[in-house]
């Protein structure tokens, strides 16, 4: 085998490394000149593989369509690009180097690999290897994972290209290395530099295929300072491991009052009365924070709370679906919670669902999704974990779904069909209301159009299955054997990362409904335990909450050293979030024990247990302070089938509301009354206090807080304003606003 | 023995510290992995100085008549003809309505782009394009407002250059726009709550007009706010959570800034009109949206970096006393009755001021004001004697800020119909905006699903842009 000679000192010169197994004799187009335009970056969404190109250059992105780039090179403009008779003065090799301005700047040097590359390939007379004898089989890039300790860390990661034929060839040189914390750099040859501590990804590509690389790059330390922390169950054995791995130590458990805390927030999204906190901290059984956890899931608040969440992911909304239907769909989602229905066969009914929408509540998922593309997405993200949007133009640029992958999936969902009995919508010209029975059922016939080829798609399965769609059969029933199926662990995957994203408050995979090979789970094992367990219980919701919540992992304390994003990423320590917008106004509402009013409910209904997103209020009625409190504190419109629609950032106008808004005032205020109770039924200021203290921080005042209280009441005469200002400050502490 | 690695780590959540601080500069923003993701993108500054620190832009809801305004055509036949007869202005050749001799006199600040085109024929459609400068997925009449769809300029500014100022970067008012449901594009949509403009539906007419955030109930004092402050961080100093956590020091900053805010006078006396002399007042017109401009200015002087002023709630166009530019003659109502008694009379009075007033105080070279609604007009007069939507063909005004005035940029065919030369888009317009307010205009944001978009999706107009 002829090795090209100009390569290996190229290569052994700029990247120290060991010549390749294999060289091809010739230049190809598909596996060295397009290596080229990926690793100088010509063919990214912001150069020339944008949609619209780059002055007037387009190139497929990130390289998906080497036939297309081809002819764009040779051939656009009568092959101005490229001059074979003399290479070196081709637009291709000017314009990177900045021989002639190049807006992109400069990519590569002359005589650089890159370079040499091209030059050689044109002075072929620019050939395109357009069926290749071997392809590109596999790339493998070691290592896979690797945890650093100490100061400026290095890591020299080296890619290898395996072909169809058997053969292999070292691409370290070749392949794009992108990070994605940007904790590191990394070299032209691979190799990642530290710049800050932490752990990140870096994803390594070679022309079609890509593949993450974990890499930690932590202090120096001892690891015989690693405290071994007594394991519960399989949660603790996996997060330990890890923490272990990475020299990290696990935080102390917490206090049972802030177990409690967490756990009513977490589990039933309120707050524990200060009864409830009094007798549960004084309990002395040893198992009381497990009784505790059983005791919650019984409740009917689990049911009302997970149908809140389970609602905002299916876009229970009363514009698509009518108020009718908003309480019914909520309904059955609360039922499916309160009985404990095995997540299967709930995902199941969803996708298998038709019939008329108040009738078969479930139903009402494909009337909120009013076209097959729309069904296809959401499907794919609420089951699967997976967003596909973006193989719907191009194939997905950081993972493996081809636009053939989104057409085919797209078409098992493209027979759903509607019938409309008597739409009543209130303003004729919005296509997006519905009001009235609707009917879903399947059209014997249909298929998407691949908007690729224009030709009728034909149905798959997402994933590794062998099985095979028959596009004459029905169509969904086939789809909701297949997804909960043993062919299928993704789906299992997916749940188990909900809920414990749901209960930790960070993904194993984030975002939690971003599967993709580029966005690896931060602990793998981890993932995989509990998806077995989850499997084996039959898909039992409670017990996966059972098992998390008893975990040490889930019960550990915060601590006061400020916390590293490693840390958070791995479980050593609790996520610090505010709490969402209902959980603020349900705790608010029932620690001043003053009733918030929503426009369309009954007085006394709670935030959490709202069905829809906005009741039918009379033409220009404003919606009530309570509505315009949760859509300020991020409730979603339900519009997204995304964990991501719910918001949790904090804002200047939440606080505004939170410090002087009327509805909070009024709240305040309306407390008042029920602090003159307490004063007047003989309590002495002391003790109440106390009682604000358990009823609003889950705990009791300390010293210097009694001292703080007491003198501030004291300084009037009378002491109510002086303890309304008391729970002011309380449900506006961090402590109150924040889950911890 | 952990010494030398708390060293390490300390120096990393000082610089998390640092970013915090910073990323809470901006008003309602407080989201610190966008502040990160926004400052990564590092806007080539050599490639687009800032000329524009603020932008003031003018929307004229339902669609002023392009043909009868400022691309009219006096040699159409009759039934294209406007009624309406030219008169020069300050630029040499440039000849503008009749009923707009003020503006007239300071076209020499303005830049006209005369061939802005797009296809959208409904209200909301097409005013989603123009306030994102983004193409909406379809051209519904009631278009919804999904939360993939594009945040408007301002929160766009917010999310990639937040100000420094203490003040909001993006304030909007006096109403959020629709048309039978509500427009999209005047919110942050994707980019989060955090950047949402400050949005004000007080009439700055009204005599008490002030920012209701600012108002405190009548039970609190300023004393007893202090007062209550004082006992939360008391509390928030026992639990400890300052010091752990990120989101707890976010939180406490929202307070500080909210309590000064109450508290002290800055953003109070932006928002206050009366302080302004009652002959500026009078200048601007005592109109909403005369106010609203006169606002406009004392909020770019304060540090506000972008200010959205609606000129109607609805798009109107059947009244002489209110309502935006939909003039289609309904209901035996006439476009030539209803612009020259009430939309003219108010943008003649108001445009100019505005441009003068920042003029004389220096502030004109530092401020793009931008005059756009959603489409032009009909350049066929219909059977009412009015004109239809046109979204075909339309004329954009751009005046401050690195624009250099008495410029014009493309043409219109011989009746207004279409772009004969130059033909450009919403986008082109959101790209010059961003572009000389120093940002890259292919600065990338990310959407819900972390998709890498452009913030616009067009050119910067360079011939418009003056030298240096």
């Amino acid at each position: 085998m002829r090795v090209l000679h100009i390569f290996i000192p190229i290569l052994m010169t700029l990247a120290g490394l060991i010549p390749c197994d294999t060289f091809a004799d010739e230049i190809s187009f598909r596996n060295d000149v397009m290596a080229v335009f990926a690793k100088a970056g010509c063919n990214q969404g912001v150069c020339h593989g944008n949609k619209f190109g780059k002055g007037g250059f387009l190139l497929s992105l990130r390289g998906q369509d080497p036939s297309f780039d081809f002819l764009s090179v040779t051939r656009e403009f009568d092959g101005r690009r490229i001059n074979t008779q003399d290479p070196a003065q081709s637009l291709l090799l000017l314009k990177p180097t900045m021989q002639v301005e190049h807006l992109g700047g400069k990519r590569f040097q002359v005589d650089s690999l890159e370079y040499q590359i091209l030059l050689r390939w044109l002075e072929a007379d620019a050939p395109h290897d357009a069926q290749l004898e071997s392809p590109l089989a596999k790339l493998d890039v070691q290592p896979a994972e690797k945890t650093i300790f100490g100061a400026e860390g290095q890591v020299q990661l080296r890619a290898t290209a395996c072909f169809s034929d058997g053969t292999t060839r070292d691409v370290t040189r070749l392949a794009v290395y992108e990070p994605v914390e940007q904790i590191v750099t990394v070299t032209v040859d691979g190799i990642v530099q530290q710049e800050a501590f932490g752990e990140t990804t870096v994803i390594v590509r070679y022309l079609d295929r890509q593949l993450p690389v974990r890499l930690a790059f932590l202090p120096d330390s001892d690891d015989s300072n690693w405290n071994k922390t007594p394991s519960t169950n399989i949660v603790d054995d996996h997060v330990f491991a890890k923490l272990k791995q990475l020299r990290l130590n696990p935080a102390p458990p917490a206090s049972d009052e802030v177990f409690l805390r967490r756990a009513f927030l977490d589990l039933i999204g309120l707050l524990p009365t200060s009864t409830e906190a009094r007798q549960f901290v004084s309990d002395d059984q040893p198992d009381k924070r497990e009784q505790l956890i059983d005791e919650l899931l019984d409740r009917q608040e689990y049911a009302d709370f997970w149908a809140l969440k389970w609602s905002d992911l299916l876009r229970n909304e009363e514009k698509s679906l009518d108020r009718k239907g908003v309480e019914n769909f909520h309904q059955w989602i609360k039922q499916a919670f309160a009985e404990n229905m095995p997540m299967d066969r709930f995902v199941r009914e969803l996708i298998s669902s038709r019939g008329s929408t108040y009738h078969h509540p479930a139903a009402n998922y494909y009337r909120a999704l009013r076209d097959p593309l729309t069904r296809a997405e959401s499907s794919a993200q609420l089951f699967l974990g997976i967003r596909l949007q973006c193989a719907k133009c191009h194939n997905h640029p950081f993972d493996r779904w081809t636009q053939d992958d989104y057409y085919g999936w797209a078409n098992l969902f493209s027979q759903v069909n509607y019938k409309l009995f008597d739409n009543t919508r209130k303003d004729r010209l919005d296509k997006n209301e519905f009001i009235g029975e609707q009917v879903v059922y399947m059209l014997p016939k249909g298929n998407v159009t691949h908007a690729q080829t224009g030709q009728s798609a034909s149905s798959r399965f997402l994933g590794d299955t062998e099985i095979a769609v028959d596009d004459d059969a029905d169509r969904l029933l086939q789809l909701s054997d297949w997804i909960v199926s043993q062919e299928n662990r993704q789906f299992a995957r997916s749940q188990v990362n909900r809920i414990w994203y749901q209960l930790i408050g960070r993904g194993i995979v984030e975002p939690i409904d971003d599967f993709r090979i580029t966005n690896p789970p931060s602990n793998p094992a981890l993932l995989e335990a509990l998806t077995d367990y989850f499997i084996e219980s039959g898909f039992d919701v409670r017990a996966m909450i059972h098992l998390i919540m008893n975990s040490q992992t889930y019960q550990a304390s915060l601590g006061n050293r400020p916390v590293e994003p490693i840390e958070v990423e791995n479980y050593a320590r609790p996520v610090v979030r505010r709490l969402s917008a209902e959980q603020i106004l349900d705790a608010v509402s029932q620690v001043t024990g003053q009733p918030v009013s929503f426009n369309g409910f009954p007085a006394g209904m709670r935030a959490s247990q709202l069905p829809g997103v906005r009741a039918i209020r009379p033409r220009d009625q404003q919606p009530s302070p309570g509505d315009q409190f949760l859509v300020t504190f991020g409730k979603p419109q339900r519009l997204q089938t995304c964990e991501c629609e719910r918001s949790n950032e904090t804002t200047l106008s939440q606080t505004f509301q939170m410090v002087s808004g009327p509805l909070m005032n009024e709240l305040l205020s309306g407390s008042a009354t029920q602090i003159e109770l307490l004063i007047s039924s003989g309590r002495s200021v002391h003790e109440i206090i106390v009682e604000l203290y358990w009823t609003t921080l889950t705990r009791a005042p300390t010293n210097e807080e009694i001292n703080m209280a007491i003198a501030h009441c004291q300084e009037a005469a009378d002491s109510e304003p002086g303890l309304e200002d008391l729970l002011w400050a309380l449900v506006n502490s961090n402590e109150f606003l924040l889950r911890h | 023995m952990l010494g030398e690695r708390n060293h390490l780590w300390d120096i990393r959540s000082l610089l998390r510290r640092d970013v915090l601080r910073i990323g809470g500069a901006g008003f309602l923003g407080l989201t610190i992995p966008k502040f990160l993701s926004a400052s990564n993108q590092g806007a080539d500054e050599a490639a687009w100085p800032v000329r524009a620190k603020s932008v003031i832009f003018l929307f004229q809801f339902g669609g002023p008549s392009h043909v009868d305004l400022f691309d009219m055509k006096p040699d159409a036949p009759d039934g294209i003809r406007s009624q309406f007869s030219p008169i020069g202005t300050s630029v040499p050749g440039l000849s503008i309505c009749e009923h707009l001799p003020k503006t007239a006199k300071v076209m020499d600040r303005v830049a006209l782009v005369r061939s802005v085109h797009h296809t959208m024929k409904n209200h909301n459609s097409a005013s989603y394009h123009a306030l994102t400068g983004v193409t909406p997925p379809l051209d519904d009449q009631r278009l919804r407002k999904l939360p993939d769809l594009y945040p408007a300029y301002g929160s766009v500014v917010d999310n990639v250059a937040p100000a420094h100022s203490g003040m909001p970067t993006f304030v909007s008012y006096p109403y959020v726009i629709g048309d039978g449901s509500e427009t999209p594009g005047q919110d942050s949509s994707f980019l989060g709550k955090g950047f949402d403009p400050l949005l004000i539906t007080q009439d700055p007419n009204e005599p008490h007009f002030q920012l209701p955030e600012l108002s405190i109930p009548a039970n609190l004092s300023h004393d007893r706010l202090t007062d209550r402050r004082r006992m939360q961080q008391l509390i928030n100093r026992q639990s400890r959570l300052l010091e752990s956590s990120a989101e707890a020091q976010g939180l406490d900053e929202t307070y500080e800034k909210v309590l000064s805010m109450l508290t002290a006078p800055k953003v109070r006396e932006a928002f206050d009109l009366s302080q302004e002399p009652d002959q500026v007042r009078e200048s601007y017109g005592r109109t909403t949206y005369g106010q609203g401009c006169l606002l406009a200015r004392r909020l770019v002087e304060a540090g506000v970096k972008f200010v959205n002023v609606y000129f109607s709630k609805g798009i109107g166009g059947q009244s002489t006393t209110i309502g935006g530019w939909d003039t289609h003659g309904f209901n035996n109502t006439r476009m030539y009755k209803i612009l020259p008694e009430f939309h003219l009379p108010i943008t003649d009075q108001t445009l100019p001021t505005l441009l003068l007033d920042l003029e004389s105080r220096g502030l004109l070279d530092e401020t793009l004001v931008v005059w756009m609604g959603e489409f032009g007009r009909s350049p066929k007069i219909n059977g009412a004697v009015s004109r239809d939507h046109w979204p075909s063909c339309n004329t954009v005004l751009l005046a401050g800020g690195g624009i250099r005035g008495g410029s014009i940029y493309g043409a219109s065919d011989k009746h207004g119909a279409y772009p004969e030369r130059d033909p450009t888009t919403f986008g082109d317009i959101a790209a010059t905006m961003y572009a000389l307010m120093g940002i890259d205009p292919e600065t990338q944001i990310y959407d819900r699903l972390n998709r890498p978009l452009p913030i616009a999706n067009g050119r910067p107009i360079r011939p418009i842009i003056g030298q240096g």
